[in-house]
């Protein structure tokens, strides 16, 4: 028994010494790791110009630039409070809504010029569709059309439109067709074999169990992501106004270099009723037509305290 | 219509052998019904009757036609009935017409009149002219297996095949839908062969049984010579104690 002991003892001694052998090595790494990243970060902020100095500097105009962002007054009873006639003065003058209109617009109108085009890819794109090599093709065009921001192809369609509306809806409905394309594949591929099967077997010939097999499995799918890609595209025709394309983003911009902020924050107000009455409108149809438990629905709240993330990330996509 | 002829069958996945020399044939009009246990080979013979899978050796004809592929004459109702959720019990019977549409027009939903009263019809035989316009996934397990069954009468088959057509129901639905099978069956004198695992479901619905085991054909008869011993012969020794308390209980 107690050789025993002695025996296991050992073994467990050496296993220890493993162990503490293995987690310096490990802690040796990972100041490593840390080590390499502050060096990338330092050597990044190099590169931007980041300066603390420069904010100190600046901050002083940059709080005169918040006090014009929020304008504001006294109210009856000495209430201080935001100046939102200052707001809407603008609105009105500027006729915001009327921009609001024109991005919405773009954001739709190029919605449904894509809509065709990623339907095409995205169903080719479909390995049960193209036998294997061949799908390749197309998903390679879907994903070169992503690899390319919308902002981007605006930019290439300049020749084609000039600076415009137009422009932006041309490049809206390309990237569409990227975007909507592969939500339309990846649909595609969850689709169950037996009724592609069943309609096989009723003598049916290949398109027709391509439509009736397959693509009215996913029809309901294919709704709920268009209308998706549609809240996208809204954002996206914002963004499209700061490089000319119209709408409230291009006020954003004439405003911005006129140094008038009060002006540009009521610019983004109305762009954020704008976006979030799509979005709301978007992900209540889409938990219709689903039906199901899954579907999310955000609240009024959760929609305007996510708004800038997903600005942030339509910007560029 | 006419004979159909399976002529030594052999189906393998690699080193299994799902089917060994099957030979059997069936005349116009009979109602046969596979029995066997799961892995027995009954969804392999089915499969390689309706063309989906081709057989490794041998040949099935139906006449002089060998059968090499989905055929529009060979319709099928499937245990999972594969019917399509999203689509009316209305659109899912007229996809059986699919074979005689051009794509255009079933693109269009521009259907022949004919096909359109076929569609209803064989919605009327399985008792659901009244859900016509329902969506398929909205309907009850039963009430879906009996579009299958009516998508599949659309198609005029002179063979209809089901494999475990009702082993996903309750057996109250189960007896329903086996009603509705046999009775199209009978008022079309359609050759229809049935999987069923249940036997006591085979006995009450088959005219002729063909039996598996492993891959073999070790039963093919009437019910009269479907005794309790060939019943043990193909299901071992599980299946059928119920069944002889029952007859001894009969007796």
């Amino acid at each position: 028994m107690s050789v025993d002991t002695d025996d296991v003892s050992d073994r467990v001694t050496e296993r220890l010494g493993d162990l503490k052998r293995m987690k310096r090595i490990r802690r040796f790494g990972m100041l490593l790791v840390v080590a390499l990243v502050g060096v990338l970060f330092n050597l990044a902020l190099d590169q931007v110009g980041f300066s603390i100095g420069e904010i100190i500097y600046y901050w002083p105009s940059f709080r005169e630039a918040l006090g014009q962002f929020f304008p504001t007054t006294t109210y009856v009873g000495g209430l201080v409070f935001l100046d939102f006639d200052a707001y809407w003065a603008f609105i009105v003058e500027r006729g915001l809504f009327g921009k609001a209109i024109i991005t919405l617009s773009m954001g739709f109108a190029g919605t449904l010029l894509g809509l065709p085009g990623a339907l095409l890819l995205g169903v080719l794109g479909s390995e049960r569709v193209t036998p294997f090599p061949f799908n390749f093709i197309f998903r390679g065009m879907m994903s070169t059309i992503r690899a390319i921001p919308a902002l981007v192809w605006a930019l290439i369609y300049i020749p084609l439109g000039g600076v415009t509306p137009f422009t932006a809806t041309l490049a809206i409905g390309t990237d569409t067709m990227g975007n909507l394309g592969r939500l339309f594949t990846d649909a595609l591929e969850e689709v169950e074999t037996g009724p592609i099967e069943a309609i096989e077997s009723t003598g049916a010939d290949r398109r027709q169990t391509i439509v009736f097999g397959m693509l009215s499995q996913v029809v309901t799918p294919f709704i709920a992501w268009t209308m998706y890609i549609l809240e996208i595209n809204v954002r996206i025709a914002v963004t499209m106004g700061l490089i000319g394309g119209g709408g409230l983003g291009y006020v954003l911009s004439t405003e911005r270099g006129l140094f008038h902020y009060t002006n540009m924050m009521a610019t983004i107000l109305v762009i954020l009723v704008l976006v979030i009455s799509v979005e709301m409108i978007s992900q209540r149809t889409r938990s219709y037509i689903r039906a199901d438990d899954d579907a999310e629905t955000k609240g009024l709240l959760q929609l305007l305290t996510e708004f800038p993330q997903r600005m942030a990330e339509s910007m560029w996509r | 219509m006419s004979t159909i002829t399976v002529e030594n069958l052999t189906k393998t996945y690699g080193d299994v052998e799902a089917l060994v020399d099957i030979s059997f044939e069936i005349p116009d009009g009979e109602f046969v019904v596979l029995l066997g246990e799961s892995g027995a080979g009954k969804s392999t013979l089915l499969r390689c009757l309706n063309g989906l899978t081709s057989p490794t050796e041998g040949t099935i004809s139906i006449g002089d036609e060998e059968i090499t592929g989905p055929r529009d004459d060979v319709a099928m109702i499937f245990q999972q009935h594969y019917i399509i959720g999203q689509m009316s019990a209305y659109g899912n019977a007229l996809t059986g017409s699919l074979n005689r549409t051009p794509f255009l027009r079933s693109l269009l939903q521009r259907n022949d009149r004919a096909d359109k009263i076929e569609a209803l019809n064989a919605l009327d035989t399985v008792g659901l002219l009244d859900e016509a316009g329902q969506r398929a996934e909205r309907m009850s397990g039963g009430q879906q297996q009996r579009v299958g069954i009516a998508r599949a009468l659309v198609q005029q088959p002179s063979l209809l095949l089901a494999d475990e057509p009702v082993a996903s129901l309750d057996p109250a639905s189960a007896e329903t839908v086996m009603g509705y099978i046999r009775d199209a069956a009978k008022s079309r004198n359609l050759t229809t062969i049935a999987s069923l695992h249940q036997v006591n479901l085979a006995r009450e619905f088959g005219e002729r049984f063909v039996g598996l085991k492993d891959g073999e054909l070790v039963f093919d008869g009437y019910r009269e010579d479907l005794t309790v011993d060939v019943i043990d012969r193909i299901y071992g020794n599980i299946e059928t104690s119920s069944i002889r308390n029952e007859r001894e209980a009969n007796a």
